[in-house]
């Protein structure tokens, strides 16, 4: 329509002579049969969903230069051409308000060239005073694999830098680290066919409804039985045959109750995990140490409760325990983790269809940074310290031994730690906003301050960028290409439909610039898309546990997705290994699997006097991470438009508070000042809940900066406040 | 404040149910054998409230923010840990009886062969009656088209023997389309009812619903905490107001200038009924349904009355035609709004009400001070019998008006009720026209609150309606 057009069709409007109607006119395409001629599409883009770590295929509908529509991708073996409302609007990401388009420096818009001339100067005087451990990358689990891969290496050989990490520790570090724990490496031994297979489905702290709402479809109906741990009602919990409302941080003692029953009826097959297990004796005798009023007093879930669990599990032909933040968001996630494995391997639910430990992890992309990153390991999941694997990896990169890091740097909140301390001065933020998604977001706020130098790396404008000193515009999901890895280790392909806006351009591109003003262009030799990255990391995974040797991007589209491992010239299915350690060969020594004995550690912030409620938070299904994109979608933020937090109504009386009042939130750290509250017995007396998306309303300001000892996955679903009632504005 | 937790142990909770699974293919559409309508079906068991279906509408149909056509509320009850809530996914009920094609003054919208109540766009003047008839406050005003809109049941897409929207981008397939046969609906609709929803009797709403066996006996929506008032329609407050008044004026009139009086505010009034249009110029397409709709008839009636009037302020031979027609336009205002989807309104007080107003403004003008009196008494006493009625009913939309009424707007109810004293003092000692601008006033408070307190029924919500910005 053009403009004269329109302004006429406004002047009838307002008179009434028109109903503007022309502007909601339907048009018939052959994919989408009659639509909104606004969503009409002239071609289609096929790509894979950019939130989630499901990892839904989805078709992206381009008219022009815009990306106008999507659709599931019906032939996508993940999700069959279905979406959850984040996905249905995700094309709306891509022409939000608020992308980046140009470089800044100090605020001001800059060149390409000036900017990252800026950036590696003052990083190298930087490393020149205080040394390579002085300035560290924070990175996500939202770019493609091969960016990934190139950023690793770029960060760690290429500029040398000691400290990389990733929000990934924010969400699935202690999946990774009770991974290598139990089976020596890491990686999701199951898939998701193992959830529609099993009869026995536990979903342990995870709300897949609400944050993975294509498993649930998986879950649902075929007569298996659905068992949910969680301590609130989640809407996962609703449609489960058996919720088990466990207390906070229960878990610990409710996995070794399970345990403990199981090998009183003789349920446990001790003697067929012998042939491959380890640790076996050790954690028997710790059962001891968990008699049923123990469990039930930790855990408070009766010991009748704990005992037909702990049955339907044993008795079980295949059970898959499946686990997401509830598990990993503590303390002692990693250890927590081990037990699921430990309850998988003695109950036999290891490498057979339906029956698998499946960790279903958080952003779509987190696997790729798992395996290619360089941050809990070398690419290819090889240890910092295994000599052999130093030596292959150099040779493939043909590079000295010696310029490989010596150790794992330092996890994302130890290089907080240390911007604080003032030892790491200049700091690159790719592709993450920690103002609202870290812990404690007071002590965050404080650290980032005392930066010399802060580069924000992203597509948005959000409250990270706006402490940056230094902005690089990036590319977003539908402008980049490559691949990302869901949780069944399912490689998808990831393809641009439309050019980034501006000056914007793909982190890919972004990496290799700054390679080429490092100096350490050579190690990308040859680089010109992420297909060359693919390759190459395709020859350095090659006989790793998550071997891509096999996977190319014909090989991909001709699957819709492959998992790996997918080792070449050996006998794949097309579309990968679905399940690993069939063989119940592992990668402890001698191929082996190890269970540890875990006794439960006691809050490090229970209710008390001052502060007599207990905080969970969480997540909603229309809303993702810190809602860099889903606030700038006007049909999720209508869905979701403020942050709430949940009060039991026994709680609520007693503070005079109800559904839709204000109230102030406080913890021994800092407050929410203004926050809805929603009156629901969701939660239990004595808890209260708070989803973590909005900057508005901040439940990081609550949160405690305690981190799990091995994996430093913080421990965000306990920490003690208070509330009050709001003032009146 | 409540201790902390004590080690009370929970119990595992057995449901036992059978959900859907997913299949390979989405669901297809089955065509109709004769006779056989198509019809919404939903199960409160299959849907996990992940509102695809909501976005999946507003891109089908390239909805602008605030434009709703499926709504997914939610229902609760119970206590932790069996607590419950499940989600009711609405769009257009597809009704048998549809109350807003009955009521629609310009004949908009259409009961189709297959089962869809359409509403045609070009015949819609934005007058907003159907929203007020809907039960389930399902046709909408759009405000960038200044017209009502709504589902359609994806018409284009069941012409081309494809799903609607909803249905496809469910992800549990919780949301149907199905073929059904109207009579036998007709006989037994029970499947159509669900806690928290307006009884189905009302318009027989065709959606099919699927309730869990583990719902909760007491429930409640989860945008029950959130009662707020209606939108004021001021040109509608002025309209009633200012023709009531002239036919009081008409009805009570002594002098030549009572009657000019009248035929002035007659027509000052229907000024009011053309800006309360989303499409004024098409004002003139609300007379299209004199056989049923009772807005038509009072366009029609207050239109005539207006001239009428005119013509009796030249000629007395008008003035009883005038009266009739007149009362016969208040008979109409009145009935218009004793609809079931707004219980407030839904009562023979509305006619008692609007009739004492047009009496009470009259007499006052016309210095009748006896009637003038009585007439406010009687306004208000139809005001605290109607507070009476709805009180007693133990569901939101009968009780909320009264709470709007007596305390979100106290202060205005105090003073309505104040200024209607007063005016029968001034009244009674002598000056008629001060006693006249003074009833008015309070009228108009009064007609204000009618219009801000009534509570529409609806489809139960979620928990954001009406709050942060939500339409839902």
């Amino acid at each position: 329509m053009t403009p004269v057009r329109r302004a006429f069709d406004r002047i009838d409007t307002l008179l009434g002579r028109s109903h503007g109607g022309s502007r909601y006119t339907y048009r018939t395409t052959d994919r989408q049969g009659p639509v909104s001629e606004s969503r009409a599409a002239d071609r289609w883009v096929r790509t894979t969903c950019g939130y989630c770590s499901v990892g839904c295929g989805i078709l992206i509908g381009v008219r022009g230069d815009r990306a106008v529509a999507v659709q599931g991708d019906p032939d996508h073996p993940v999700n069959s051409g279905r979406l959850c409302p984040k996905g249905l609007s995700e094309h709306q990401t891509i022409h939000a308000e608020g992308r980046l388009t140009t470089p800044l420096i100090a605020g001001r818009p800059a060149m390409w060239d000036d900017a990252l001339d800026h950036m590696v100067t003052r990083f190298r005087s930087v490393i020149e005073e205080h040394g390579p451990g002085s300035v560290a990358v924070v990175s996500t689990g939202q770019l493609v694999t091969e960016e990934f891969y190139a950023l690793g290496k770029l960060v760690r050989v290429g500029m040398g830098l000691h400290h990389f990490d990733g929000n990934t520790t924010l969400c699935m570090s202690s999946a990774v680290s009770g991974y290598k724990l139990s089976f020596g490496a890491d990686g999701p031994p199951g898939s998701y066919e193992d959830l529609e297979l099993a009869d026995v489905v536990v979903l342990w702290g995870a709300n897949i409804a609400d944050n993975h709402p294509l498993l649930a479809p998986r879950v649902l109906g075929g007569g298996r039985k659905v068992i949910v741990v969680d301590p609130r009602v989640t809407k996962t919990a609703m449609l489960a045959d058996v919720h088990l409302a466990v207390k906070p941080r229960g878990d610990v003692a409710l996995l070794n109750g399970i345990l403990a029953v199981l090998h009183q009826e003789g349920l446990l097959r001790v003697d067929e995990a012998r042939g491959h297990v380890d640790g076996i004796d050790e954690l028997i005798a710790s059962f001891a140490g968990w008699p049923p009023e123990r469990v039930e007093a930790e855990s408070g879930i009766t010991a009748e409760a704990v005992r037909s669990v702990a049955l339907a599990i044993g008795r079980a032909e295949r059970c898959t325990i499946a686990w997401t933040m509830g598990v990993n968001h503590s303390a002692q996630g990693s250890m927590t983790v081990t037990l699921i494995n430990t309850l998988a391997l003695l109950t036999g639910n290891v490498g057979r269809p339906g029956a698998a430990p499946l960790s279903i992890t958080g952003q779509c992309n987190a696997m790729g940074t798992r395996e290619t990153g360089f941050t809990a390991s070398m690419p290819g999941y090889r240890a910092f310290d295994d000599p052999a694997a130093r030596t292959e990896l150099a040779g493939l990169w043909g590079i000295d031994v010696d310029r490989l890091p010596a150790e794992r740097g330092k996890a994302y909140p130890d290089i907080l730690n240390a911007v604080m301390s003032k030892r790491i001065k200049a700091l690159w933020i790719i592709g993450t906003n920690p103002i609202v998604s870290f812990p404690n977001r007071g002590t965050l706020e404080a650290a980032l301050e005392r930066l010399d130098l802060l580069v924000v790396q992203d597509g948005f404008a959000n409250p990270t960028t706006a402490l940056a000193d230094v902005v690089l515009p990036a590319a977003v999901w539908g402008e980049k290409d490559g691949t990302y890895t869901n949780t069944e280790r399912r490689v998808s392909r990831v393809r641009a439909a439309v050019p980034p806006p501006g000056d914007a351009r793909s982190d890919f591109d972004i990496f290799l610039a700054v390679a080429r003003h490092w100096g350490c262009a050579d190690l990308f030799d040859g680089w010109t898309t992420p297909e060359d990255a693919f390759e190459e990391w395709r020859t350095v995974s090659a006989g790793r546990p998550c071997d891509y040797s096999g996977i190319d991007y014909d090989r991909i589209d001709a699957a819709g997705g492959v998992q790996w491992p997918c080792p070449e010239g050996t006998e794949v299915p097309l579309g990968g290994t679905p399940r690993l350690y069939t063989d119940l060969r592992f990668h402890h020594a001698g191929g082996r699997a190890k269970v540890y004995p875990v006794d439960s550690e006691p809050l490090r912030e229970p209710v008390r006097e001052e502060y007599p409620l207990l905080l969970n938070t969480g997540r909603t299904v229309e809303h993702w991470h810190t809602r860099t994109k889903t606030g700038r979608v006007a049909v999720l933020e209508a869905l979701a438009p403020e942050a709430w937090v949940e009060i039991n109504p026994a709680d609520a009386r007693a503070l005079g508070v109800r559904s839709g009042d204000f109230v102030r939130v406080s913890s021994q750290r800092g407050s929410v000042d203004r926050i809805r509250a929603r009156v629901t017995a969701i939660v239990r007396a004595g808890e209260v809940f708070i989803p973590f998306h909005w900057d508005e309303a901040c439940a990081n300001r609550l949160t405690l900066d305690q981190f799990d000892p091995i994996s430093r996955e913080p421990n965000y679903k306990q920490c003690a406040v208070r509330i009050e009632r709001a003032q009146a504005r | 404040m409540t201790p902390p937790p004590t080690t009370s142990a929970s119990v595992p909770v057995t449901l036992g149910r059978t959900k859907p699974g997913i299949s390979a293919h989405g669901p297809e559409l089955l065509p109709l054998d004769a006779g056989e309508q198509y019809r919404f079906g939903f199960s409160m068991n299959a849907c996990i409230g992940c509102h695809s279906c909501e976005v999946a509408c507003a891109e089908q149909n390239g909805l602008p923010d605030g434009t709703t056509w499926r709504r997914v509320g939610e229902i609760e009850g119970g206590t932790h840990p069996t607590t419950r809530r499940f989600h009711l996914s609405m769009s257009c009920n597809h009704c048998l009886e549809p109350a807003c094609l009955e009521g629609c003054p310009t004949n908009a919208y259409e009961k189709l062969t297959n089962g869809i109540v359409v509403h045609h766009a070009d015949d819609c003047i934005g007058c907003q009656y159907c929203t007020w008839n809907c039960p389930y406050s399902v046709p909408a005003f759009q405000p960038d088209r200044r017209i009502v809109t709504k589902c359609d049941m994806c018409r284009p897409r069941l012409d081309e023997g494809l799903v609607p929207a909803c249905v496809g981008a469910c992800p549990t397939h919780a949301i149907t389309v199905e073929p059904f046969v109207p009579d036998d609906w007709r006989a037994d609709h029970a499947a159509a009812d669900a806690p928290e929803l307006p009884s189905a009797e009302l318009t027989l709403s065709t959606t099919r619903i699927e309730l869990p066996a583990d719902l909760p006996i007491e429930t409640y929506a989860a945008s029950d905490w959130n009662l707020r008032p209606e939108h004021p329609h001021w040109p509608l407050v002025w309209l009633t107001i200012v023709s009531q008044a002239a036919v009081g004026v008409s009805t009570t009139a002594v002098t030549d200038g009572h009657r000019a009086v009248a035929a002035a505010l007659a027509a000052l009034s229907l000024v009011g009924a053309t800006l309360h249009l989303g499409r004024p110029v098409m004002a003139w397409k609300a007379l299209r349904n004199l056989r049923r709709s009772w807005l038509s008839r009072e366009v029609a009636a207050l239109s005539l009355y207006a001239a009428l009037a005119a013509a009796a302020a030249v000629s007395a031979l008008f003035i009883v035609p005038a009266i009739v027609v007149g009362w016969c336009g208040i008979y109409a205002s009145a009935r218009l709004y004793i609809v079931p989807g707004r219980p407030a309104w839904n009562t023979p007080l509305t006619i008692v009400r609007f009739a004492a107003t047009s009496a009470a403004i009259g007499a006052a003008v016309t210095d009748h001070r006896s009637i003038g009196a009585a007439a406010v008494a009687i306004a208000l006493g139809a005001t605290a019998l109607n507070w009476l009625r709805l009180a007693a009913v133990d569901r939101q939309p009968w009780w909320g008006s009264v709470r709007l009424e007596l305390r979100w707007f106290a202060p205005w109810t105090v003073l309505r009720f104040v200024l209607a004293g007063a005016a029968v003092v001034i009244l009674l000692a002598g000056h008629p026209v001060p006693a006249a601008l003074v009833v008015t006033m309070s009228e108009l408070i009064g007609r204000w609150l009618f219009f801000v307190c009534v509570v529409p029924l609806n489809v139960p919500g979620a928990f954001w309606r009406h709050a942060a910005g939500s339409h839902r």
